[in-house]
Protein backbone atom coordinates (compact mmCIF):
# COMPACT_ATOMS: atom_id res chain seq x y z
CA UNK A 1 0.00 0.00 0.00
CA UNK A 2 2.61 2.24 1.09
CA UNK A 3 4.81 1.47 -1.85
CA UNK A 4 2.05 2.45 -4.67
CA UNK A 5 1.07 5.80 -3.00
CA UNK A 6 4.13 7.79 -4.50
CA UNK A 7 3.29 6.14 -8.07
CA UNK A 8 0.22 7.24 -8.17
CA UNK A 9 0.79 10.92 -7.30
CA UNK A 10 3.41 10.92 -9.89
CA UNK A 11 0.53 9.78 -12.49
CA UNK A 12 -1.20 12.49 -11.70
CA UNK A 13 1.79 15.35 -12.13
CA UNK A 14 3.50 13.29 -15.01
CA UNK A 15 0.88 13.52 -17.89
CA UNK A 16 3.39 12.58 -20.58
CA UNK A 17 6.48 10.80 -20.47
CA UNK A 18 9.94 12.11 -19.80
CA UNK A 19 13.95 11.16 -20.34
CA UNK A 20 15.89 10.69 -17.82
CA UNK A 21 19.07 11.25 -18.71
CA UNK A 22 21.00 9.52 -15.87
CA UNK A 23 20.00 6.34 -14.34
CA UNK A 24 23.05 4.29 -12.72
CA UNK A 25 22.64 0.62 -13.67
CA UNK A 26 24.47 -1.70 -11.52
CA UNK A 27 27.52 -3.18 -13.23
CA UNK A 28 28.38 -6.39 -10.95
CA UNK A 29 32.00 -7.52 -11.60
CA UNK A 30 30.71 -11.43 -11.15
CA UNK A 31 29.13 -10.74 -14.38
CA UNK A 32 30.85 -7.93 -16.42
CA UNK A 33 34.11 -10.31 -15.72
CA UNK A 34 32.50 -12.96 -17.83
CA UNK A 35 33.19 -10.57 -20.78
CA UNK A 36 36.59 -10.11 -20.54
CA UNK A 37 39.68 -11.95 -22.29
CA UNK A 38 40.83 -14.39 -20.29
CA UNK A 39 44.08 -12.72 -18.79
CA UNK A 40 42.40 -10.18 -17.11
CA UNK A 41 39.29 -12.54 -16.00
CA UNK A 42 42.40 -14.75 -14.22
CA UNK A 43 43.57 -11.39 -12.31
CA UNK A 44 40.15 -10.50 -11.44
CA UNK A 45 39.89 -13.49 -9.87
CA UNK A 46 43.20 -13.47 -8.41
CA UNK A 47 43.71 -9.75 -7.08
CA UNK A 48 40.13 -8.43 -7.47
CA UNK A 49 39.04 -5.58 -9.80
CA UNK A 50 41.51 -2.93 -8.17
CA UNK A 51 38.22 -0.72 -7.01
CA UNK A 52 39.43 2.54 -5.80
CA UNK A 53 37.68 2.97 -2.96
CA UNK A 54 35.55 6.36 -1.80
CA UNK A 55 37.81 8.65 0.34
CA UNK A 56 34.87 10.28 1.34
CA UNK A 57 31.34 9.37 3.32
CA UNK A 58 28.42 9.37 0.74
CA UNK A 59 24.56 9.77 1.88
CA UNK A 60 24.22 6.22 2.80
CA UNK A 61 26.17 3.73 3.50
CA UNK A 62 25.81 2.41 -0.35
CA UNK A 63 25.47 5.73 -1.74
CA UNK A 64 21.65 4.37 -2.88
CA UNK A 65 18.43 4.70 -1.69
CA UNK A 66 17.49 2.76 0.99
CA UNK A 67 18.17 -1.24 0.51
CA UNK A 68 14.55 -2.50 -1.23
CA UNK A 69 14.43 1.14 -2.98
CA UNK A 70 17.22 0.66 -4.91
CA UNK A 71 18.11 -2.99 -5.10
CA UNK A 72 15.64 -6.28 -5.41
CA UNK A 73 15.23 -7.22 -1.49
CA UNK A 74 15.31 -10.98 -1.48
CA UNK A 75 17.05 -12.14 -4.86
CA UNK A 76 20.23 -13.35 -4.02
CA UNK A 77 22.35 -14.09 -5.98
CA UNK A 78 21.22 -11.07 -7.59
CA UNK A 79 21.24 -11.21 -11.27
CA UNK A 80 20.81 -8.32 -13.67
CA UNK A 81 17.69 -9.59 -14.79
CA UNK A 82 16.15 -9.13 -11.12
CA UNK A 83 17.76 -5.89 -11.35
CA UNK A 84 16.38 -4.84 -14.35
CA UNK A 85 13.10 -5.63 -13.20
CA UNK A 86 13.44 -3.72 -10.27
CA UNK A 87 14.43 -0.48 -12.24
CA UNK A 88 11.57 -1.30 -14.00
CA UNK A 89 8.96 -1.34 -11.13
CA UNK A 90 10.37 1.10 -9.50
CA UNK A 91 11.83 3.61 -12.06
CA UNK A 92 10.53 3.39 -15.62
CA UNK A 93 7.28 2.23 -14.92
CA UNK A 94 5.73 4.27 -12.03
CA UNK A 95 7.79 7.32 -13.51
CA UNK A 96 6.58 7.14 -17.24
CA UNK A 97 10.08 6.99 -18.76
CA UNK A 98 9.97 6.78 -22.70
CA UNK A 99 13.52 6.28 -22.09
CA UNK A 100 16.26 6.04 -19.80
CA UNK A 101 20.15 6.91 -20.42
CA UNK A 102 22.10 4.80 -18.55
CA UNK A 103 25.18 5.62 -16.63
CA UNK A 104 26.21 2.25 -15.25
CA UNK A 105 28.29 2.46 -11.86
CA UNK A 106 31.85 2.87 -10.78
CA UNK A 107 34.31 4.74 -12.77
CA UNK A 108 37.19 3.66 -10.75
CA UNK A 109 38.87 2.15 -13.76
CA UNK A 110 39.53 5.81 -14.76
CA UNK A 111 41.51 6.20 -12.10
CA UNK A 112 44.56 3.62 -12.77
CA UNK A 113 47.56 3.35 -14.53
CA UNK A 114 46.87 -0.12 -15.98
CA UNK A 115 45.64 1.54 -19.07
CA UNK A 116 45.40 -1.90 -20.87
CA UNK A 117 43.48 -3.19 -17.78
CA UNK A 118 41.28 -0.29 -17.56
CA UNK A 119 40.74 -0.81 -21.36
CA UNK A 120 39.72 -4.07 -21.29
CA UNK A 121 37.26 -3.65 -18.25
CA UNK A 122 35.99 -1.03 -20.19
CA UNK A 123 35.16 -2.69 -23.21
CA UNK A 124 33.45 -5.72 -20.98
CA UNK A 125 31.38 -3.95 -19.55
CA UNK A 126 30.33 -1.83 -22.41
CA UNK A 127 29.32 -5.62 -23.84
CA UNK A 128 27.99 -6.72 -20.44
CA UNK A 129 25.46 -3.22 -20.68
CA UNK A 130 24.49 -4.42 -24.64
CA UNK A 131 23.90 -8.01 -23.77
CA UNK A 132 21.82 -7.35 -20.39
CA UNK A 133 20.56 -4.24 -20.16
CA UNK A 134 19.81 -2.97 -24.01
CA UNK A 135 18.82 -5.98 -24.74
CA UNK A 136 16.71 -6.41 -21.98
CA UNK A 137 14.04 -3.93 -22.40
CA UNK A 138 13.63 -0.60 -25.83
CA UNK A 139 13.39 1.99 -22.96
CA UNK A 140 16.90 2.06 -22.29
CA UNK A 141 19.90 3.91 -24.13
CA UNK A 142 23.80 3.07 -23.35
CA UNK A 143 26.68 4.92 -22.34
CA UNK A 144 30.19 3.93 -23.92
CA UNK A 145 32.92 3.44 -21.05
CA UNK A 146 36.33 4.49 -22.18
CA UNK A 147 40.00 3.99 -20.83
CA UNK A 148 40.12 7.79 -20.94
CA UNK A 149 43.82 8.32 -19.70
CA UNK A 150 44.61 6.50 -23.06
CA UNK A 151 42.99 8.55 -26.14
CA UNK A 152 44.04 6.17 -28.96
CA UNK A 153 42.55 3.06 -27.02
CA UNK A 154 39.29 5.05 -25.74
CA UNK A 155 38.97 5.51 -29.51
CA UNK A 156 39.12 2.60 -30.33
CA UNK A 157 36.56 1.28 -27.99
CA UNK A 158 34.31 4.13 -29.26
CA UNK A 159 34.63 2.96 -32.86
CA UNK A 160 33.96 -0.95 -31.95
CA UNK A 161 31.09 -0.27 -30.31
CA UNK A 162 29.86 3.06 -30.52
CA UNK A 163 27.65 2.65 -33.83
CA UNK A 164 24.89 -0.07 -31.49
CA UNK A 165 21.98 1.25 -32.32
CA UNK A 166 21.03 1.86 -28.12
CA UNK A 167 24.11 3.36 -27.66
CA UNK A 168 23.89 7.49 -27.25
CA UNK A 169 26.59 8.76 -25.86
CA UNK A 170 30.59 8.16 -24.34
CA UNK A 171 31.05 8.82 -20.89
CA UNK A 172 33.80 9.82 -19.11
CA UNK A 173 34.29 10.56 -14.68
CA UNK A 174 35.31 14.65 -13.97
CA UNK A 175 38.06 13.74 -12.12
CA UNK A 176 41.17 14.12 -14.58
CA UNK A 177 44.75 14.21 -15.26
CA UNK A 178 44.32 17.22 -17.72
CA UNK A 179 41.27 19.31 -18.03
CA UNK A 180 38.88 17.71 -20.90
CA UNK A 181 39.50 20.77 -23.70
CA UNK A 182 43.08 19.74 -23.78
CA UNK A 183 44.64 18.41 -27.27
CA UNK A 184 45.58 15.48 -25.81
CA UNK A 185 42.15 14.05 -25.60
CA UNK A 186 41.22 15.10 -29.65
CA UNK A 187 41.32 11.54 -30.60
CA UNK A 188 38.02 10.30 -28.44
CA UNK A 189 36.39 13.55 -29.75
CA UNK A 190 37.00 12.85 -33.38
CA UNK A 191 35.63 9.29 -32.65
CA UNK A 192 32.55 10.83 -31.05
CA UNK A 193 32.00 13.02 -33.68
CA UNK A 194 32.48 10.30 -36.17
CA UNK A 195 29.72 8.10 -34.08
CA UNK A 196 27.55 11.04 -33.83
CA UNK A 197 28.16 10.70 -29.93
CA UNK A 198 27.68 13.47 -27.01
CA UNK A 199 30.46 13.06 -24.74
CA UNK A 200 29.52 12.82 -21.04
CA UNK A 201 31.32 14.26 -17.86
CA UNK A 202 29.49 12.59 -14.78
CA UNK A 203 31.18 13.85 -11.49
CA UNK A 204 33.22 11.72 -9.68
CA UNK A 205 37.28 10.25 -9.07
CA UNK A 206 38.64 13.47 -8.20
CA UNK A 207 41.52 12.76 -5.67
CA UNK A 208 41.43 9.25 -6.50
CA UNK A 209 43.77 7.11 -7.73
CA UNK A 210 46.39 9.01 -10.67
CA UNK A 211 43.52 12.00 -10.56
CA UNK A 212 44.74 15.26 -8.86
CA UNK A 213 43.46 16.73 -6.15
CA UNK A 214 39.52 17.32 -6.24
CA UNK A 215 40.00 20.69 -5.40
CA UNK A 216 42.96 23.30 -6.40
CA UNK A 217 43.53 23.85 -2.94
CA UNK A 218 43.99 20.31 -2.18
CA UNK A 219 41.75 17.57 -0.31
CA UNK A 220 38.59 18.85 1.45
CA UNK A 221 37.75 16.79 4.45
CA UNK A 222 33.82 16.20 4.49
CA UNK A 223 31.79 14.19 1.84
CA UNK A 224 29.44 17.45 2.37
CA UNK A 225 32.78 19.77 0.92
CA UNK A 226 33.23 17.38 -1.26
CA UNK A 227 29.76 18.01 -3.06
CA UNK A 228 30.48 21.83 -2.41
CA UNK A 229 33.68 22.05 -4.56
CA UNK A 230 32.51 19.74 -7.46
CA UNK A 231 31.23 22.97 -9.50
CA UNK A 232 35.37 24.12 -9.59
CA UNK A 233 36.03 20.85 -10.98
CA UNK A 234 33.54 20.89 -13.91
CA UNK A 235 33.77 24.83 -14.34
CA UNK A 236 37.33 24.03 -15.23
CA UNK A 237 36.29 21.69 -17.92
CA UNK A 238 33.69 23.91 -19.25
CA UNK A 239 36.37 27.09 -19.49
CA UNK A 240 38.84 24.28 -20.73
CA UNK A 241 36.70 23.40 -24.02
CA UNK A 242 35.80 27.23 -24.82
CA UNK A 243 39.26 28.27 -24.05
CA UNK A 244 41.08 24.95 -25.83
CA UNK A 245 39.27 25.82 -29.08
CA UNK A 246 37.66 22.45 -29.17
CA UNK A 247 34.27 23.18 -30.51
CA UNK A 248 35.93 25.34 -33.54
CA UNK A 249 37.90 22.31 -34.03
CA UNK A 250 34.69 19.74 -33.43
CA UNK A 251 31.74 22.33 -34.41
CA UNK A 252 29.73 19.05 -34.19
CA UNK A 253 30.76 18.02 -30.77
CA UNK A 254 28.43 18.09 -27.82
CA UNK A 255 29.22 17.83 -24.24
CA UNK A 256 26.82 16.79 -20.97
CA UNK A 257 28.23 18.27 -17.68
CA UNK A 258 26.60 15.88 -15.36
CA UNK A 259 25.95 15.96 -11.36
CA UNK A 260 27.94 19.04 -10.69
CA UNK A 261 25.58 21.64 -10.06
CA UNK A 262 23.66 23.17 -12.69
CA UNK A 263 22.85 27.13 -11.53
CA UNK A 264 26.95 28.09 -11.19
CA UNK A 265 26.47 28.02 -15.23
CA UNK A 266 25.06 31.34 -14.84
CA UNK A 267 27.66 33.77 -12.87
CA UNK A 268 30.38 31.33 -14.99
CA UNK A 269 29.17 32.08 -18.10
CA UNK A 270 28.75 35.58 -17.48
CA UNK A 271 32.49 36.04 -16.16
CA UNK A 272 33.51 34.38 -19.28
CA UNK A 273 31.84 36.81 -21.56
CA UNK A 274 33.10 39.71 -19.75
CA UNK A 275 36.48 38.23 -19.53
CA UNK A 276 36.55 37.52 -23.82
CA UNK A 277 35.87 41.07 -24.26
CA UNK A 278 39.20 42.61 -23.03
CA UNK A 279 41.40 38.80 -23.55
CA UNK A 280 39.73 37.55 -26.95
CA UNK A 281 43.28 38.70 -28.30
CA UNK A 282 45.38 36.06 -26.92
CA UNK A 283 42.94 33.17 -27.50
CA UNK A 284 41.68 34.64 -30.95
CA UNK A 285 40.66 30.81 -32.43
CA UNK A 286 37.75 31.64 -29.16
CA UNK A 287 35.98 33.22 -32.11
CA UNK A 288 32.13 33.63 -29.93
CA UNK A 289 31.27 35.17 -26.84
CA UNK A 290 32.05 31.76 -24.46
CA UNK A 291 28.33 31.47 -23.81
CA UNK A 292 27.45 31.22 -27.23
CA UNK A 293 29.55 27.63 -27.20
CA UNK A 294 27.85 26.45 -24.15
CA UNK A 295 24.26 27.30 -25.95
CA UNK A 296 25.15 25.28 -29.45
CA UNK A 297 28.15 22.82 -27.63
CA UNK A 298 26.97 21.88 -24.02
CA UNK A 299 24.13 20.28 -22.73
CA UNK A 300 23.69 20.18 -18.24
CA UNK A 301 21.74 17.17 -16.36
CA UNK A 302 19.53 18.71 -13.57
CA UNK A 303 20.03 16.61 -10.39
CA UNK A 304 20.69 17.31 -8.09
CA UNK A 305 18.85 20.67 -8.87
CA UNK A 306 19.65 23.82 -6.63
CA UNK A 307 16.67 25.55 -5.67
CA UNK A 308 17.24 29.62 -5.00
CA UNK A 309 15.57 31.02 -2.16
CA UNK A 310 12.70 32.78 -4.17
CA UNK A 311 11.16 31.81 -7.64
CA UNK A 312 11.83 34.58 -9.50
CA UNK A 313 15.41 33.85 -9.05
CA UNK A 314 15.07 30.41 -9.93
CA UNK A 315 13.17 31.74 -12.98
CA UNK A 316 16.06 33.87 -14.15
CA UNK A 317 19.00 31.85 -13.63
CA UNK A 318 17.07 29.10 -16.00
CA UNK A 319 16.88 31.77 -18.52
CA UNK A 320 20.64 32.54 -17.69
CA UNK A 321 21.79 29.06 -18.35
CA UNK A 322 19.43 28.69 -21.51
CA UNK A 323 17.52 26.27 -19.83
CA UNK A 324 14.77 25.93 -22.98
CA UNK A 325 17.92 24.73 -25.41
CA UNK A 326 20.34 23.13 -22.12
CA UNK A 327 19.25 21.53 -19.66
CA UNK A 328 17.79 17.98 -19.32
CA UNK A 329 15.80 16.82 -16.91
CA UNK A 330 17.77 13.88 -14.95
CA UNK A 331 17.01 11.36 -11.58
CA UNK A 332 20.17 9.93 -10.68
CA UNK A 333 18.22 6.75 -9.82
CA UNK A 334 18.78 4.39 -7.33
CA UNK A 335 21.39 7.23 -5.72
CA UNK A 336 20.35 8.53 -2.28
CA UNK A 337 20.44 12.38 -3.82
CA UNK A 338 17.53 10.85 -6.29
CA UNK A 339 15.36 13.78 -7.57
CA UNK A 340 11.98 12.86 -8.74
CA UNK A 341 10.47 13.86 -11.66
CA UNK A 342 7.39 14.69 -9.80
CA UNK A 343 8.53 16.25 -7.18
CA UNK A 344 12.31 18.08 -7.92
CA UNK A 345 11.40 20.96 -9.72
CA UNK A 346 8.98 23.78 -9.32
CA UNK A 347 6.22 23.87 -11.66
CA UNK A 348 7.61 25.05 -15.00
CA UNK A 349 5.52 26.58 -17.43
CA UNK A 350 4.56 23.40 -20.48
CA UNK A 351 6.85 24.76 -23.14
CA UNK A 352 9.59 24.97 -20.65
CA UNK A 353 8.22 21.91 -18.81
CA UNK A 354 8.70 19.87 -22.33
CA UNK A 355 12.21 20.95 -23.04
CA UNK A 356 13.80 19.94 -20.18
CA UNK A 357 11.88 16.55 -19.55
CA UNK A 358 11.90 15.42 -22.75
CA UNK A 359 12.95 17.36 -26.07
CA UNK A 360 16.35 18.85 -25.46
CA UNK A 361 17.26 15.18 -24.82
CA UNK A 362 15.79 13.70 -27.52
CA UNK A 363 17.05 16.33 -29.55
CA UNK A 364 20.72 15.57 -28.42
CA UNK A 365 20.55 11.60 -28.28
CA UNK A 366 18.67 11.06 -31.74
CA UNK A 367 15.82 9.89 -30.02
CA UNK A 368 11.93 9.98 -31.68
CA UNK A 369 9.39 11.15 -30.42
CA UNK A 370 6.58 9.13 -27.92
CA UNK A 371 5.33 6.87 -29.71
CA UNK A 372 1.95 6.87 -27.11
CA UNK B 1 28.20 72.91 -36.02
CA UNK B 2 32.18 71.70 -35.78
CA UNK B 3 34.76 73.60 -35.29
CA UNK B 4 38.23 73.15 -36.97
CA UNK B 5 41.22 73.03 -34.16
CA UNK B 6 44.42 72.81 -35.56
CA UNK B 7 46.38 70.24 -33.20
CA UNK B 8 49.91 70.26 -34.41
CA UNK B 9 51.74 69.49 -37.56
CA UNK B 10 52.26 66.30 -40.06
CA UNK B 11 55.18 65.62 -38.67
CA UNK B 12 54.82 65.79 -35.06
CA UNK B 13 52.58 62.60 -35.06
CA UNK B 14 54.55 59.80 -37.78
CA UNK B 15 52.80 56.85 -39.29
CA UNK B 16 52.15 53.96 -35.93
CA UNK B 17 51.70 56.77 -33.50
CA UNK B 18 49.68 58.91 -31.88
CA UNK B 19 48.96 62.15 -29.63
CA UNK B 20 46.95 63.29 -27.07
CA UNK B 21 45.37 66.68 -27.93
CA UNK B 22 42.74 69.24 -26.50
CA UNK B 23 40.37 70.31 -28.67
CA UNK B 24 36.95 72.28 -27.77
CA UNK B 25 37.36 71.81 -24.08
CA UNK B 26 38.19 68.07 -24.69
CA UNK B 27 40.93 65.82 -24.49
CA UNK B 28 41.32 63.83 -27.89
CA UNK B 29 43.84 60.96 -29.71
CA UNK B 30 44.95 61.68 -33.05
CA UNK B 31 46.62 58.24 -34.67
CA UNK B 32 48.03 58.52 -37.28
CA UNK B 33 47.24 54.73 -39.77
CA UNK B 34 49.63 54.62 -42.21
CA UNK B 35 49.88 58.00 -43.19
CA UNK B 36 45.95 58.27 -42.52
CA UNK B 37 44.65 60.79 -39.66
CA UNK B 38 41.97 59.73 -37.59
CA UNK B 39 40.92 61.13 -34.09
CA UNK B 40 39.05 59.29 -30.80
CA UNK B 41 37.75 60.74 -27.80
CA UNK B 42 40.21 59.92 -25.10
CA UNK B 43 37.12 58.36 -23.00
CA UNK B 44 36.53 54.84 -23.20
CA UNK B 45 32.58 53.86 -23.07
CA UNK B 46 33.11 50.92 -20.71
CA UNK B 47 34.33 52.59 -17.38
CA UNK B 48 35.67 55.72 -18.34
CA UNK B 49 39.45 55.12 -18.78
CA UNK B 50 41.78 57.44 -20.93
CA UNK B 51 40.91 55.13 -24.14
CA UNK B 52 43.47 56.60 -26.54
CA UNK B 53 46.76 56.19 -23.62
CA UNK B 54 46.45 52.22 -24.86
CA UNK B 55 48.52 50.16 -26.92
CA UNK B 56 47.78 50.30 -30.83
CA UNK B 57 47.73 46.80 -31.80
CA UNK B 58 46.88 45.08 -34.87
CA UNK B 59 43.91 42.52 -35.18
CA UNK B 60 44.74 39.28 -33.86
CA UNK B 61 43.14 36.44 -35.52
CA UNK B 62 43.78 32.49 -35.86
CA UNK B 63 43.03 29.20 -37.50
CA UNK B 64 42.74 27.25 -34.55
CA UNK B 65 44.81 27.04 -31.28
CA UNK B 66 47.99 27.68 -31.14
CA UNK B 67 47.99 29.87 -34.47
CA UNK B 68 47.92 33.32 -34.66
CA UNK B 69 47.83 35.70 -37.70
CA UNK B 70 47.96 39.45 -37.65
CA UNK B 71 45.01 41.54 -39.50
CA UNK B 72 44.63 45.50 -39.70
CA UNK B 73 47.95 46.62 -38.37
CA UNK B 74 47.97 49.65 -36.12
CA UNK B 75 44.31 49.81 -36.62
CA UNK B 76 43.23 48.99 -33.08
CA UNK B 77 43.94 50.45 -29.89
CA UNK B 78 43.70 48.97 -26.26
CA UNK B 79 41.84 50.26 -23.55
CA UNK B 80 44.52 50.84 -21.14
CA UNK B 81 41.96 49.39 -18.29
CA UNK B 82 40.17 46.66 -19.26
CA UNK B 83 41.77 45.51 -22.52
CA UNK B 84 38.83 46.19 -24.70
CA UNK B 85 39.65 46.42 -28.32
CA UNK B 86 38.11 49.68 -30.65
CA UNK B 87 38.85 50.24 -34.19
CA UNK B 88 40.62 53.69 -34.52
CA UNK B 89 38.69 54.07 -37.42
CA UNK B 90 35.72 54.12 -36.18
CA UNK B 91 35.20 54.71 -32.27
CA UNK B 92 33.59 50.69 -32.38
CA UNK B 93 34.34 48.25 -30.01
CA UNK B 94 35.72 45.58 -32.48
CA UNK B 95 33.10 42.62 -30.96
CA UNK B 96 30.46 44.75 -29.96
CA UNK B 97 30.43 47.54 -32.38
CA UNK B 98 27.49 49.53 -30.62
CA UNK B 99 29.79 50.26 -27.75
CA UNK B 100 31.64 53.23 -29.08
CA UNK B 101 33.84 56.37 -28.18
CA UNK B 102 33.30 59.39 -29.63
CA UNK B 103 35.54 59.63 -32.96
CA UNK B 104 36.17 63.16 -35.24
CA UNK B 105 37.04 64.18 -38.36
CA UNK B 106 40.22 65.05 -39.18
CA UNK B 107 42.06 67.07 -42.08
CA UNK B 108 45.69 68.22 -43.31
CA UNK B 109 45.90 71.53 -44.82
CA UNK B 110 49.04 71.60 -46.72
CA UNK B 111 48.31 75.25 -48.24
CA UNK B 112 51.33 76.48 -49.44
CA UNK B 113 53.88 74.40 -47.47
CA UNK B 114 55.00 70.49 -47.95
CA UNK B 115 52.62 67.57 -46.31
CA UNK B 116 55.01 67.67 -43.40
CA UNK B 117 54.54 70.90 -42.72
CA UNK B 118 50.85 70.83 -43.28
CA UNK B 119 48.69 71.60 -40.21
CA UNK B 120 46.66 69.03 -38.72
CA UNK B 121 42.99 70.39 -38.08
CA UNK B 122 40.82 68.22 -36.04
CA UNK B 123 36.62 69.07 -36.31
CA UNK B 124 35.16 68.90 -33.12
Amino acid sequence: MEESEPAVKNKKRLKKTIIDCDIHNETPMNEVKEYLPRFYRDMVDSFGARNVSSIYLNGTPSGRLIEGESRPRSASPRTTKDIVNHYRSKLLDPFHLEYGILTASDYSTHTLPDIDFAAAIASAKNDYIAERWLAEDSRLKGSVFIPKQDPALSAKEINRVGSHPDVVQVIVSSGAEKPYGHRFYYPIYEACVKHNLPFTIHVSMEGLGMNPAPTGAGYVTYYAEYRAARPQVMAAHLASFIYEGVFERFPDLRVVLQESGVMWIAPALWKMDQDWKGLRHQTPWVKKPPSEYFRQNVRVTSQPLEIPPDRELFDKLLTSIHANECLLYCSDYPHWDFDSPAKAFPKLEDGLWERVFYQNAADLYGLPQRKG
Amino acid sequence: MTKGYVVGKVADIPAGSKKLVEAGGRTIGVFNVNGVFYALRNVCPHQGAELCKGLIKPYVVSSGPGHFEYEREGEIIRCPWHQWEFDIKSGCMIIDPATRTKSYEVTVETFGVSVEEGDIVVHV
